[in-house]
Protein backbone atom coordinates (compact mmCIF):
# COMPACT_ATOMS: atom_id res chain seq x y z
CA UNK A 1 0.00 0.00 0.00
CA UNK A 2 2.62 2.26 0.40
CA UNK A 3 4.59 1.98 -2.66
CA UNK A 4 1.55 3.73 -4.59
CA UNK A 5 2.96 7.05 -5.49
CA UNK A 6 -0.38 8.95 -4.33
CA UNK A 7 0.99 12.27 -3.72
CA UNK A 8 2.12 12.71 -6.82
CA UNK A 9 -0.93 11.77 -8.92
CA UNK A 10 -3.11 13.25 -6.57
CA UNK A 11 -0.88 16.34 -6.33
CA UNK A 12 -0.45 17.06 -9.77
CA UNK A 13 -4.14 18.99 -9.66
CA UNK A 14 -4.48 21.11 -7.00
CA UNK A 15 -7.87 22.06 -5.73
CA UNK A 16 -8.31 25.59 -4.86
CA UNK A 17 -10.79 25.43 -2.11
CA UNK A 18 -11.96 29.47 -2.52
CA UNK A 19 -12.64 28.79 -6.56
CA UNK A 20 -14.14 25.44 -6.82
CA UNK A 21 -17.78 24.80 -7.11
CA UNK A 22 -19.63 21.65 -5.73
CA UNK A 23 -21.71 19.84 -8.54
CA UNK A 24 -23.44 17.94 -6.60
CA UNK A 25 -24.18 18.15 -3.17
CA UNK A 26 -26.01 16.20 -0.64
CA UNK A 27 -27.65 17.34 2.58
CA UNK A 28 -28.77 15.01 5.39
CA UNK A 29 -29.42 12.20 2.81
CA UNK A 30 -31.02 9.48 4.71
CA UNK A 31 -32.49 5.85 3.48
CA UNK A 32 -34.29 3.35 5.58
CA UNK A 33 -35.44 0.08 4.46
CA UNK A 34 -38.00 -0.93 7.06
CA UNK A 35 -35.95 -0.94 10.52
CA UNK A 36 -32.54 -0.89 8.22
CA UNK A 37 -31.00 2.70 8.32
CA UNK A 38 -28.80 2.38 5.74
CA UNK A 39 -28.09 6.08 5.16
CA UNK A 40 -28.44 8.59 8.16
CA UNK A 41 -27.82 12.19 8.04
CA UNK A 42 -25.38 12.05 4.71
CA UNK A 43 -23.86 15.54 4.26
CA UNK A 44 -21.42 15.35 1.34
CA UNK A 45 -19.99 17.52 -1.99
CA UNK A 46 -18.46 16.37 -5.38
CA UNK A 47 -16.55 19.16 -6.52
CA UNK A 48 -16.11 20.09 -10.61
CA UNK A 49 -13.98 18.39 -12.59
CA UNK A 50 -12.52 16.09 -9.91
CA UNK A 51 -12.50 12.40 -9.26
CA UNK A 52 -13.76 11.97 -5.77
CA UNK A 53 -13.78 7.98 -4.45
CA UNK A 54 -16.39 6.88 -2.62
CA UNK A 55 -15.16 4.34 0.03
CA UNK A 56 -15.89 1.97 2.99
CA UNK A 57 -16.35 -1.18 4.16
CA UNK A 58 -19.01 -3.92 2.71
CA UNK A 59 -22.61 -2.89 4.11
CA UNK A 60 -21.10 0.87 4.30
CA UNK A 61 -24.33 2.47 2.16
CA UNK A 62 -22.04 3.22 -0.70
CA UNK A 63 -24.34 1.90 -3.36
CA UNK A 64 -27.12 2.64 -1.77
CA UNK A 65 -26.11 6.61 -1.92
CA UNK A 66 -25.55 5.84 -5.42
CA UNK A 67 -28.87 4.68 -5.90
CA UNK A 68 -30.30 8.08 -4.09
CA UNK A 69 -28.60 10.32 -6.38
CA UNK A 70 -29.26 8.55 -9.56
CA UNK A 71 -32.70 8.26 -9.17
CA UNK A 72 -32.96 4.83 -8.88
CA UNK A 73 -34.19 5.13 -4.89
CA UNK A 74 -35.89 7.49 -3.29
CA UNK A 75 -34.35 9.18 -0.56
CA UNK A 76 -36.38 9.06 3.28
CA UNK A 77 -35.46 12.19 3.76
CA UNK A 78 -32.50 15.04 3.02
CA UNK A 79 -31.50 16.87 -0.02
CA UNK A 80 -29.26 15.73 -3.02
CA UNK A 81 -28.72 19.30 -5.75
CA UNK A 82 -26.99 18.61 -8.78
CA UNK A 83 -25.91 21.67 -10.82
CA UNK A 84 -27.41 23.84 -8.35
CA UNK A 85 -30.70 22.08 -8.92
CA UNK A 86 -32.56 20.41 -6.66
CA UNK A 87 -32.85 16.54 -7.80
CA UNK A 88 -33.86 15.22 -4.60
CA UNK A 89 -36.32 12.23 -5.77
CA UNK A 90 -36.17 12.55 -9.34
CA UNK A 91 -36.57 9.41 -11.37
CA UNK A 92 -33.34 8.33 -13.27
CA UNK A 93 -34.36 9.22 -16.58
CA UNK A 94 -34.90 12.78 -15.33
CA UNK A 95 -31.76 12.54 -13.50
CA UNK A 96 -29.46 10.70 -16.78
CA UNK A 97 -31.31 14.14 -18.69
CA UNK A 98 -30.06 16.65 -16.56
CA UNK A 99 -26.60 14.95 -17.03
CA UNK A 100 -25.35 12.28 -14.34
CA UNK A 101 -24.72 8.77 -16.21
CA UNK A 102 -23.73 6.03 -13.81
CA UNK A 103 -22.37 2.48 -14.13
CA UNK A 104 -23.84 -0.56 -12.22
CA UNK A 105 -21.74 -2.99 -10.08
CA UNK A 106 -23.11 -5.53 -11.64
CA UNK A 107 -23.15 -4.74 -15.33
CA UNK A 108 -26.73 -4.42 -16.91
CA UNK A 109 -25.95 -4.28 -20.71
CA UNK A 110 -29.33 -4.69 -22.81
CA UNK A 111 -28.38 -8.40 -23.49
CA UNK A 112 -29.95 -9.11 -26.56
CA UNK A 113 -28.83 -5.93 -28.39
CA UNK A 114 -25.61 -5.47 -29.94
CA UNK A 115 -23.16 -3.25 -28.65
CA UNK A 116 -23.39 -0.59 -30.85
CA UNK A 117 -27.74 -0.48 -30.42
CA UNK A 118 -26.65 -0.52 -26.67
CA UNK A 119 -24.99 2.79 -26.86
CA UNK A 120 -27.43 4.20 -29.82
CA UNK A 121 -30.25 3.94 -26.92
CA UNK A 122 -28.34 5.92 -25.04
CA UNK A 123 -27.35 8.48 -27.88
CA UNK A 124 -30.99 9.01 -29.13
CA UNK A 125 -32.25 10.19 -25.69
CA UNK A 126 -29.72 12.63 -25.62
CA UNK A 127 -30.41 13.85 -29.25
CA UNK A 128 -33.89 12.47 -30.53
CA UNK A 129 -33.78 14.97 -33.59
CA UNK A 130 -30.41 13.61 -34.72
CA UNK A 131 -30.72 11.86 -37.90
CA UNK A 132 -30.05 7.87 -37.61
CA UNK A 133 -26.73 7.84 -39.51
CA UNK A 134 -25.42 10.24 -37.08
CA UNK A 135 -26.29 8.98 -33.82
CA UNK A 136 -24.77 5.38 -35.11
CA UNK A 137 -21.42 7.06 -35.95
CA UNK A 138 -21.48 9.05 -32.21
CA UNK A 139 -22.14 6.02 -30.80
CA UNK A 140 -19.56 3.88 -32.60
CA UNK A 141 -16.92 6.61 -31.48
CA UNK A 142 -18.13 6.00 -27.75
CA UNK A 143 -17.42 1.70 -28.72
CA UNK A 144 -13.73 2.99 -29.85
CA UNK A 145 -13.41 5.43 -26.94
CA UNK A 146 -13.43 2.31 -24.56
CA UNK A 147 -11.37 -0.50 -27.18
CA UNK A 148 -15.04 -1.94 -28.18
CA UNK A 149 -14.66 -0.38 -32.26
CA UNK A 150 -14.55 -4.56 -33.20
CA UNK A 151 -17.56 -5.32 -31.34
CA UNK A 152 -20.06 -3.32 -32.43
CA UNK A 153 -22.07 -6.07 -34.03
CA UNK A 154 -21.94 -8.55 -31.21
CA UNK A 155 -24.87 -9.11 -28.84
CA UNK A 156 -23.97 -7.62 -25.63
CA UNK A 157 -24.64 -11.15 -23.69
CA UNK A 158 -22.21 -12.75 -25.41
CA UNK A 159 -19.49 -10.28 -23.84
CA UNK A 160 -17.09 -11.08 -20.89
CA UNK A 161 -17.52 -8.92 -17.91
CA UNK A 162 -14.88 -6.72 -18.50
CA UNK A 163 -15.91 -6.36 -21.94
CA UNK A 164 -19.35 -5.56 -20.25
CA UNK A 165 -17.91 -2.63 -17.67
CA UNK A 166 -16.71 -1.00 -20.57
CA UNK A 167 -19.50 -1.13 -22.69
CA UNK A 168 -21.77 0.19 -19.72
CA UNK A 169 -19.20 2.77 -19.75
CA UNK A 170 -19.31 3.84 -23.41
CA UNK A 171 -23.40 3.70 -22.67
CA UNK A 172 -22.76 5.83 -19.77
CA UNK A 173 -20.77 8.41 -21.70
CA UNK A 174 -22.92 8.61 -24.78
CA UNK A 175 -25.05 10.08 -22.63
CA UNK A 176 -23.23 13.43 -22.50
CA UNK A 177 -22.84 13.58 -18.50
CA UNK A 178 -21.23 16.29 -16.53
CA UNK A 179 -20.96 14.09 -13.78
CA UNK A 180 -19.95 9.96 -14.38
CA UNK A 181 -20.37 7.71 -11.62
CA UNK A 182 -19.02 4.65 -11.52
CA UNK A 183 -19.66 1.52 -9.26
CA UNK A 184 -16.94 -0.32 -8.82
CA UNK A 185 -15.41 -0.48 -12.65
CA UNK A 186 -12.33 -2.05 -11.15
CA UNK A 187 -13.58 -5.82 -10.27
CA UNK A 188 -11.59 -8.55 -12.04
CA UNK A 189 -9.54 -6.60 -13.41
CA UNK A 190 -5.10 -7.38 -12.96
CA UNK A 191 -2.71 -4.77 -11.25
CA UNK A 192 -1.74 -4.18 -14.91
CA UNK A 193 -5.33 -3.31 -16.01
CA UNK A 194 -6.04 -1.56 -13.39
CA UNK A 195 -3.36 1.04 -13.69
CA UNK A 196 -4.75 1.69 -17.37
CA UNK A 197 -7.98 1.90 -16.37
CA UNK A 198 -7.18 4.22 -13.91
CA UNK A 199 -5.34 6.38 -16.56
CA UNK A 200 -8.07 6.53 -18.77
CA UNK A 201 -10.73 7.27 -16.58
CA UNK A 202 -8.31 10.13 -15.49
CA UNK A 203 -7.90 10.99 -19.38
CA UNK A 204 -11.31 10.99 -19.69
CA UNK A 205 -12.09 13.43 -16.81
CA UNK A 206 -9.33 15.91 -18.74
CA UNK A 207 -10.26 15.64 -22.02
CA UNK A 208 -14.45 15.16 -21.73
CA UNK A 209 -14.27 18.13 -18.74
CA UNK A 210 -16.06 15.25 -16.28
CA UNK A 211 -16.66 15.41 -12.73
CA UNK A 212 -16.35 11.57 -11.57
CA UNK A 213 -17.74 10.09 -8.43
CA UNK A 214 -16.39 6.85 -8.13
CA UNK A 215 -17.25 3.88 -5.55
CA UNK A 216 -14.66 1.23 -5.28
CA UNK A 217 -13.37 -1.93 -3.41
CA UNK A 218 -9.54 -1.78 -5.10
CA UNK A 219 -8.11 0.74 -2.51
CA UNK A 220 -5.14 0.45 -4.09
CA UNK A 221 -6.47 1.32 -7.37
CA UNK A 222 -9.14 4.61 -5.96
CA UNK A 223 -5.80 6.10 -3.44
CA UNK A 224 -3.80 7.34 -6.58
CA UNK A 225 -7.25 7.96 -9.02
CA UNK A 226 -9.06 10.11 -6.74
CA UNK A 227 -8.22 13.58 -4.99
CA UNK A 228 -10.47 13.34 -2.25
CA UNK A 229 -12.22 10.17 -0.67
CA UNK A 230 -15.53 9.98 0.86
CA UNK A 231 -15.48 7.40 3.63
CA UNK A 232 -18.81 5.69 4.40
CA UNK A 233 -19.04 3.95 7.38
CA UNK A 234 -22.72 2.29 8.64
CA UNK A 235 -24.61 4.96 6.80
CA UNK A 236 -22.62 7.91 7.93
CA UNK A 237 -19.56 9.92 6.65
CA UNK A 238 -16.71 8.71 8.20
CA UNK A 239 -14.17 11.17 7.34
CA UNK A 240 -13.68 13.10 3.84
CA UNK A 241 -10.29 13.84 2.84
CA UNK A 242 -7.23 13.34 -0.01
CA UNK A 243 -6.21 9.71 0.26
CA UNK A 244 -3.09 10.28 2.15
CA UNK A 245 -4.94 11.63 4.85
CA UNK A 246 -7.45 8.96 4.76
CA UNK A 247 -5.32 5.83 4.75
CA UNK A 248 -3.60 7.79 8.17
CA UNK A 249 -7.03 8.14 9.82
CA UNK A 250 -6.81 5.85 12.70
CA UNK A 251 -10.99 5.67 12.64
CA UNK A 252 -10.56 4.64 8.65
CA UNK A 253 -8.27 2.07 9.56
CA UNK A 254 -10.51 0.78 12.90
CA UNK A 255 -13.63 0.71 10.73
CA UNK A 256 -11.44 -1.86 7.65
CA UNK A 257 -9.59 -3.33 9.71
CA UNK A 258 -11.54 -3.99 13.29
CA UNK A 259 -10.60 -3.19 16.85
CA UNK B 1 -28.30 -3.65 -49.41
CA UNK B 2 -29.79 -5.34 -47.09
CA UNK B 3 -32.19 -3.06 -46.74
CA UNK B 4 -33.03 -2.57 -50.76
CA UNK B 5 -33.21 -6.69 -51.03
CA UNK B 6 -35.50 -6.72 -48.20
CA UNK B 7 -37.72 -3.97 -49.76
CA UNK B 8 -37.82 -5.63 -53.29
CA UNK B 9 -38.87 -9.00 -51.28
CA UNK B 10 -41.85 -7.30 -49.86
CA UNK B 11 -42.55 -5.33 -52.91
CA UNK B 12 -43.06 -8.40 -55.07
CA UNK B 13 -44.76 -10.39 -51.77
CA UNK B 14 -46.99 -7.73 -51.67
CA UNK B 15 -47.49 -7.66 -55.53
CA UNK B 16 -48.61 -11.31 -55.38
CA UNK B 17 -51.44 -10.73 -52.55
CA UNK B 18 -52.84 -8.13 -55.22
CA UNK B 19 -53.03 -10.77 -57.90
CA UNK B 20 -53.21 -13.75 -56.02
CA UNK B 21 -57.03 -14.02 -55.20
CA UNK B 22 -57.87 -13.23 -58.71
CA UNK B 23 -57.40 -17.02 -59.92
CA UNK B 24 -58.57 -18.49 -56.37
CA UNK B 25 -62.37 -19.50 -55.14
CA UNK B 26 -64.13 -17.67 -52.38
CA UNK B 27 -63.18 -20.31 -49.72
CA UNK B 28 -59.45 -19.34 -50.13
CA UNK B 29 -60.17 -16.17 -50.07
CA UNK B 30 -61.42 -15.99 -47.56
CA UNK B 31 -58.50 -18.26 -45.38
CA UNK B 32 -56.93 -15.23 -47.10
CA UNK B 33 -59.16 -12.37 -45.73
CA UNK B 34 -58.84 -14.43 -42.05
CA UNK B 35 -54.92 -15.08 -42.52
CA UNK B 36 -54.54 -11.19 -43.07
CA UNK B 37 -56.56 -10.50 -39.76
CA UNK B 38 -54.30 -12.46 -37.61
CA UNK B 39 -51.68 -10.58 -39.25
CA UNK B 40 -52.42 -7.50 -38.03
CA UNK B 41 -53.52 -9.45 -35.00
CA UNK B 42 -49.90 -11.12 -34.41
CA UNK B 43 -47.78 -8.20 -35.43
CA UNK B 44 -49.33 -5.59 -33.34
CA UNK B 45 -48.86 -8.06 -30.27
CA UNK B 46 -45.40 -8.71 -31.20
CA UNK B 47 -44.52 -5.24 -30.63
CA UNK B 48 -46.17 -5.17 -27.25
CA UNK B 49 -44.87 -8.61 -26.42
CA UNK B 50 -41.66 -9.58 -28.32
CA UNK B 51 -40.58 -5.87 -28.32
CA UNK B 52 -41.14 -4.35 -24.93
CA UNK B 53 -41.76 -7.54 -22.96
CA UNK B 54 -45.06 -6.76 -21.82
CA UNK B 55 -46.99 -9.96 -22.42
CA UNK B 56 -50.85 -9.13 -22.42
CA UNK B 57 -53.45 -11.37 -22.68
CA UNK B 58 -55.97 -8.67 -23.03
CA UNK B 59 -54.77 -8.04 -26.85
CA UNK B 60 -58.00 -10.30 -28.53
CA UNK B 61 -60.14 -8.36 -26.05
CA UNK B 62 -58.81 -5.11 -27.70
CA UNK B 63 -60.22 -6.65 -31.01
CA UNK B 64 -63.39 -7.55 -29.59
CA UNK B 65 -63.76 -3.85 -28.14
CA UNK B 66 -63.41 -2.36 -32.01
CA UNK B 67 -65.75 -5.17 -33.03
CA UNK B 68 -68.38 -4.45 -30.97
CA UNK B 69 -68.13 -0.92 -30.20
CA UNK B 70 -68.54 -0.26 -33.91
CA UNK B 71 -71.35 -3.55 -34.48
CA UNK B 72 -73.24 -1.59 -31.65
CA UNK B 73 -73.21 1.51 -33.07
CA UNK B 74 -73.77 0.47 -36.33
CA UNK B 75 -77.05 -1.76 -35.19
CA UNK B 76 -78.32 0.93 -32.41
CA UNK B 77 -77.75 4.20 -33.81
CA UNK B 78 -77.51 3.52 -37.64
CA UNK B 79 -73.69 4.85 -38.29
CA UNK B 80 -71.41 4.13 -40.99
CA UNK B 81 -69.54 1.35 -40.32
CA UNK B 82 -66.75 2.83 -41.29
CA UNK B 83 -67.25 5.89 -38.87
CA UNK B 84 -68.15 2.54 -36.47
CA UNK B 85 -64.56 1.44 -36.83
CA UNK B 86 -62.99 4.49 -36.50
CA UNK B 87 -64.74 5.00 -33.02
CA UNK B 88 -64.19 1.51 -32.03
CA UNK B 89 -60.41 2.09 -32.80
CA UNK B 90 -60.33 5.02 -30.76
CA UNK B 91 -61.95 3.43 -27.88
CA UNK B 92 -60.00 0.08 -27.74
CA UNK B 93 -56.75 3.21 -27.64
CA UNK B 94 -58.23 4.30 -24.43
CA UNK B 95 -58.45 1.18 -23.08
CA UNK B 96 -55.28 0.25 -23.98
CA UNK B 97 -53.91 3.35 -21.91
CA UNK B 98 -55.72 2.33 -19.04
CA UNK B 99 -55.08 -1.20 -19.40
CA UNK B 100 -51.32 0.29 -19.42
CA UNK B 101 -51.24 2.46 -16.81
CA UNK B 102 -52.74 0.09 -14.76
CA UNK B 103 -50.06 -2.74 -15.18
CA UNK B 104 -47.37 0.20 -14.89
CA UNK B 105 -45.60 -1.07 -12.05
CA UNK B 106 -46.32 -4.70 -13.12
CA UNK B 107 -44.06 -6.99 -14.78
CA UNK B 108 -43.89 -10.40 -16.22
CA UNK B 109 -46.58 -12.71 -14.84
CA UNK B 110 -48.52 -9.58 -12.92
CA UNK B 111 -49.33 -8.30 -15.58
CA UNK B 112 -50.27 -11.06 -17.98
CA UNK B 113 -52.38 -12.18 -15.13
CA UNK B 114 -53.95 -8.90 -14.96
CA UNK B 115 -54.61 -8.43 -18.71
CA UNK B 116 -56.41 -12.13 -18.33
CA UNK B 117 -58.57 -10.72 -15.57
CA UNK B 118 -59.24 -7.75 -17.83
CA UNK B 119 -60.30 -10.13 -21.01
CA UNK B 120 -62.49 -12.39 -18.53
CA UNK B 121 -64.25 -9.30 -17.35
CA UNK B 122 -64.92 -8.03 -21.09
CA UNK B 123 -65.87 -11.65 -21.96
CA UNK B 124 -68.62 -12.01 -19.08
CA UNK B 125 -69.91 -9.07 -20.07
CA UNK B 126 -70.13 -9.57 -23.42
CA UNK B 127 -72.00 -12.69 -22.72
CA UNK B 128 -74.29 -11.51 -20.35
CA UNK B 129 -75.38 -8.11 -21.68
CA UNK B 130 -77.37 -9.97 -23.82
CA UNK B 131 -79.74 -6.69 -24.76
CA UNK B 132 -76.95 -4.75 -26.06
CA UNK B 133 -74.55 -8.08 -27.30
CA UNK B 134 -77.36 -10.30 -28.16
CA UNK B 135 -74.56 -12.50 -26.09
CA UNK B 136 -73.33 -15.83 -27.05
CA UNK B 137 -75.63 -15.56 -30.43
CA UNK B 138 -73.80 -13.15 -32.09
CA UNK B 139 -74.62 -9.42 -32.91
CA UNK B 140 -76.01 -8.99 -36.72
CA UNK B 141 -74.40 -6.26 -38.13
CA UNK B 142 -74.17 -4.57 -41.63
CA UNK B 143 -71.26 -4.74 -43.87
CA UNK B 144 -68.40 -2.15 -44.94
CA UNK B 145 -70.56 -2.63 -48.37
CA UNK B 146 -74.02 -1.81 -50.14
CA UNK B 147 -73.41 -4.91 -51.86
CA UNK B 148 -71.46 -7.77 -50.45
CA UNK B 149 -68.44 -9.09 -52.49
CA UNK B 150 -65.77 -11.15 -51.04
CA UNK B 151 -62.74 -10.01 -53.55
CA UNK B 152 -63.74 -6.06 -52.12
CA UNK B 153 -63.68 -7.46 -48.48
CA UNK B 154 -59.95 -9.25 -49.64
CA UNK B 155 -58.90 -5.68 -50.67
CA UNK B 156 -59.91 -3.80 -47.79
CA UNK B 157 -58.35 -5.93 -45.46
CA UNK B 158 -54.75 -6.39 -47.44
CA UNK B 159 -54.83 -2.56 -47.19
CA UNK B 160 -55.37 -2.07 -43.72
CA UNK B 161 -52.79 -4.93 -42.80
CA UNK B 162 -50.36 -3.17 -45.33
CA UNK B 163 -51.15 -0.18 -43.39
CA UNK B 164 -50.99 -1.91 -40.12
CA UNK B 165 -47.36 -3.25 -40.92
CA UNK B 166 -46.11 -0.43 -42.29
CA UNK B 167 -46.46 1.83 -38.89
CA UNK B 168 -45.23 -0.93 -37.47
CA UNK B 169 -42.08 -1.47 -39.25
CA UNK B 170 -41.30 2.27 -38.85
CA UNK B 171 -42.21 2.27 -35.35
CA UNK B 172 -39.68 -0.65 -34.33
CA UNK B 173 -36.93 0.86 -36.98
CA UNK B 174 -37.11 4.34 -35.15
CA UNK B 175 -35.84 5.45 -32.29
CA UNK B 176 -38.82 4.92 -30.38
CA UNK B 177 -38.04 0.63 -31.45
CA UNK B 178 -34.55 1.09 -29.73
CA UNK B 179 -36.36 2.31 -26.52
CA UNK B 180 -39.09 -0.52 -26.90
CA UNK B 181 -36.00 -3.02 -26.89
CA UNK B 182 -33.95 -1.13 -24.43
CA UNK B 183 -37.51 -1.34 -21.92
CA UNK B 184 -37.56 -5.09 -22.39
CA UNK B 185 -33.98 -5.69 -22.02
CA UNK B 186 -33.29 -3.83 -18.67
CA UNK B 187 -35.43 -1.53 -16.94
CA UNK B 188 -33.02 -0.02 -14.51
CA UNK B 189 -30.62 0.49 -17.23
CA UNK B 190 -33.08 2.12 -19.52
CA UNK B 191 -33.97 4.72 -17.68
CA UNK B 192 -30.35 5.79 -16.31
CA UNK B 193 -29.74 5.70 -20.12
CA UNK B 194 -32.64 8.19 -19.75
CA UNK B 195 -35.20 6.44 -21.62
CA UNK B 196 -38.61 7.14 -19.97
CA UNK B 197 -39.94 3.81 -19.52
CA UNK B 198 -43.69 4.62 -18.19
CA UNK B 199 -43.82 6.25 -21.22
CA UNK B 200 -43.18 4.19 -23.77
CA UNK B 201 -44.59 1.49 -21.72
CA UNK B 202 -47.56 2.90 -22.04
CA UNK B 203 -47.56 4.05 -25.77
CA UNK B 204 -47.20 0.74 -26.66
CA UNK B 205 -50.29 -0.53 -25.23
CA UNK B 206 -52.41 2.32 -26.89
CA UNK B 207 -50.89 1.74 -29.66
CA UNK B 208 -51.28 -1.90 -30.07
CA UNK B 209 -54.66 -2.05 -28.81
CA UNK B 210 -55.65 0.78 -31.42
CA UNK B 211 -54.44 -1.75 -33.80
CA UNK B 212 -56.14 -4.99 -32.20
CA UNK B 213 -59.55 -2.57 -31.95
CA UNK B 214 -59.00 -1.25 -36.28
CA UNK B 215 -58.38 -4.99 -37.03
CA UNK B 216 -61.43 -6.05 -34.95
CA UNK B 217 -63.69 -3.87 -36.15
CA UNK B 218 -62.86 -4.32 -40.07
CA UNK B 219 -63.03 -8.44 -39.25
CA UNK B 220 -66.44 -7.99 -37.61
CA UNK B 221 -67.98 -6.26 -40.30
CA UNK B 222 -66.44 -8.83 -42.50
CA UNK B 223 -67.91 -11.66 -40.77
CA UNK B 224 -71.13 -9.88 -40.47
CA UNK B 225 -71.97 -11.54 -37.49
CA UNK B 226 -70.25 -10.66 -33.95
CA UNK B 227 -69.65 -13.20 -31.72
CA UNK B 228 -68.01 -13.45 -28.30
CA UNK B 229 -65.74 -15.69 -30.55
CA UNK B 230 -63.31 -12.76 -31.00
CA UNK B 231 -63.04 -11.11 -27.47
CA UNK B 232 -62.27 -14.98 -26.02
CA UNK B 233 -58.89 -16.60 -24.73
CA UNK B 234 -58.90 -19.33 -27.51
CA UNK B 235 -58.50 -16.71 -30.24
CA UNK B 236 -55.69 -14.73 -27.72
CA UNK B 237 -53.75 -18.18 -27.63
CA UNK B 238 -53.81 -18.41 -31.20
CA UNK B 239 -52.38 -14.65 -31.85
CA UNK B 240 -49.72 -15.85 -29.29
CA UNK B 241 -48.98 -19.30 -30.94
CA UNK B 242 -48.53 -17.50 -34.35
CA UNK B 243 -46.64 -15.19 -32.93
CA UNK B 244 -44.16 -17.44 -30.61
CA UNK B 245 -44.08 -20.08 -34.06
CA UNK B 246 -43.13 -17.27 -36.31
CA UNK B 247 -40.65 -15.72 -34.23
CA UNK B 248 -41.35 -13.43 -31.46
CA UNK B 249 -39.36 -10.14 -31.50
CA UNK B 250 -39.00 -9.88 -35.03
CA UNK B 251 -40.67 -8.41 -37.49
CA UNK B 252 -41.82 -10.69 -40.61
CA UNK B 253 -41.99 -13.55 -37.98
CA UNK B 254 -45.81 -12.93 -36.97
CA UNK B 255 -47.14 -12.68 -39.96
CA UNK B 256 -45.47 -15.66 -41.50
CA UNK B 257 -47.03 -17.28 -38.49
CA UNK B 258 -50.03 -15.63 -39.07
CA UNK B 259 -50.33 -17.57 -42.77
CA UNK B 260 -49.39 -20.44 -41.77
CA UNK B 261 -50.65 -21.49 -38.86
CA UNK B 262 -54.11 -20.04 -40.10
CA UNK B 263 -53.87 -22.48 -43.51
CA UNK B 264 -52.58 -25.39 -41.46
CA UNK B 265 -56.01 -24.92 -39.56
CA UNK B 266 -58.01 -25.26 -42.53
CA UNK B 267 -56.17 -28.39 -43.36
CA UNK B 268 -56.66 -29.81 -39.75
CA UNK B 269 -59.99 -28.65 -39.81
CA UNK B 270 -61.31 -32.72 -40.53
CA UNK B 271 -59.62 -34.07 -37.56
CA UNK B 272 -62.63 -31.85 -35.35
CA UNK B 273 -61.50 -31.14 -31.80
CA UNK B 274 -58.23 -32.95 -32.24
CA UNK B 275 -57.02 -30.11 -34.75
CA UNK B 276 -55.74 -28.41 -31.77
CA UNK B 277 -53.85 -31.38 -30.43
CA UNK B 278 -51.96 -30.63 -33.89
CA UNK B 279 -51.18 -26.70 -33.06
CA UNK B 280 -49.99 -27.61 -29.59
CA UNK B 281 -47.39 -30.35 -31.06
CA UNK B 282 -46.40 -27.75 -33.91
CA UNK B 283 -45.95 -25.40 -31.00
CA UNK B 284 -44.13 -27.84 -28.97
CA UNK B 285 -42.00 -28.75 -31.70
CA UNK B 286 -40.93 -25.39 -32.42
CA UNK B 287 -40.44 -24.40 -28.78
CA UNK B 288 -37.89 -27.16 -28.49
CA UNK B 289 -36.08 -26.98 -31.79
CA UNK B 290 -36.46 -23.76 -33.17
CA UNK B 291 -36.83 -21.15 -30.04
CA UNK B 292 -36.45 -18.30 -32.26
CA UNK B 293 -39.34 -19.04 -34.32
CA UNK B 294 -39.14 -19.85 -38.21
CA UNK B 295 -37.94 -16.98 -38.87
CA UNK B 296 -35.06 -17.83 -36.51
CA UNK B 297 -34.58 -21.23 -38.73
CA UNK B 298 -34.41 -19.35 -41.53
CA UNK B 299 -31.77 -17.14 -40.44
CA UNK B 300 -29.86 -20.18 -39.24
CA UNK B 301 -29.69 -22.01 -42.23
CA UNK B 302 -29.73 -19.39 -45.22
CA UNK B 303 -27.17 -19.61 -47.63
CA UNK B 304 -23.50 -19.04 -45.81
CA UNK B 305 -23.40 -16.57 -48.99
CA UNK B 306 -25.66 -13.87 -48.06
CA UNK B 307 -24.26 -14.05 -44.37
CA UNK B 308 -21.06 -12.94 -45.43
CA UNK B 309 -22.37 -10.34 -47.55
CA UNK B 310 -23.98 -9.13 -44.51
CA UNK B 311 -20.87 -8.50 -42.75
Amino acid sequence: MAKIPTDEVAGGREIDKEESVALLEGHKVSKSFGGVQALSQVDFAVEKGTIVGLIGPNGAGKTTLFNAVAGALKPTSGRVVFDEADITGFPANAVCRLGIARTFQVTRPFAAMTCIENVMVAVINRHPEKPRPLIESSAREKLSLVGLAEMGGVEARHLNVIQKKRLELARALATEPKLLMLDEVLGGLNTQEIYQAVAFIRRLRDELGLTVLWIEHVMGAIMPAAERLIVLDQGQVLMVGTPNEVVRDARVIQAYLGE
Amino acid sequence: MAGKKQALFSAAILAGMCVLPLELGIYPQHVLIVSLFYAMMASSWNLLAGFTGQVSFGHAAMAGIGAYTSGILAVKAGLNPWVGVCIGTAFAALLGFGLGALCLKMGGIYLSLTTLAFSQILHIIIVNEYNVTRGTMGLQVPGLMEEYSKISYYYIMLAAAVLILAILYWMIHSNLGLNFRAVQNDEVAAKSVGVKVLRVRVLAFTVTSAMAGFAGGLYGHYLLLITPEIPSLDLQFKVLAMTVIGGMGSFFGPIIGAFALNILEEYIRIYGEYHVLVFGMVALVVARFAPNGLIGLWRKFRPMKSREAVK
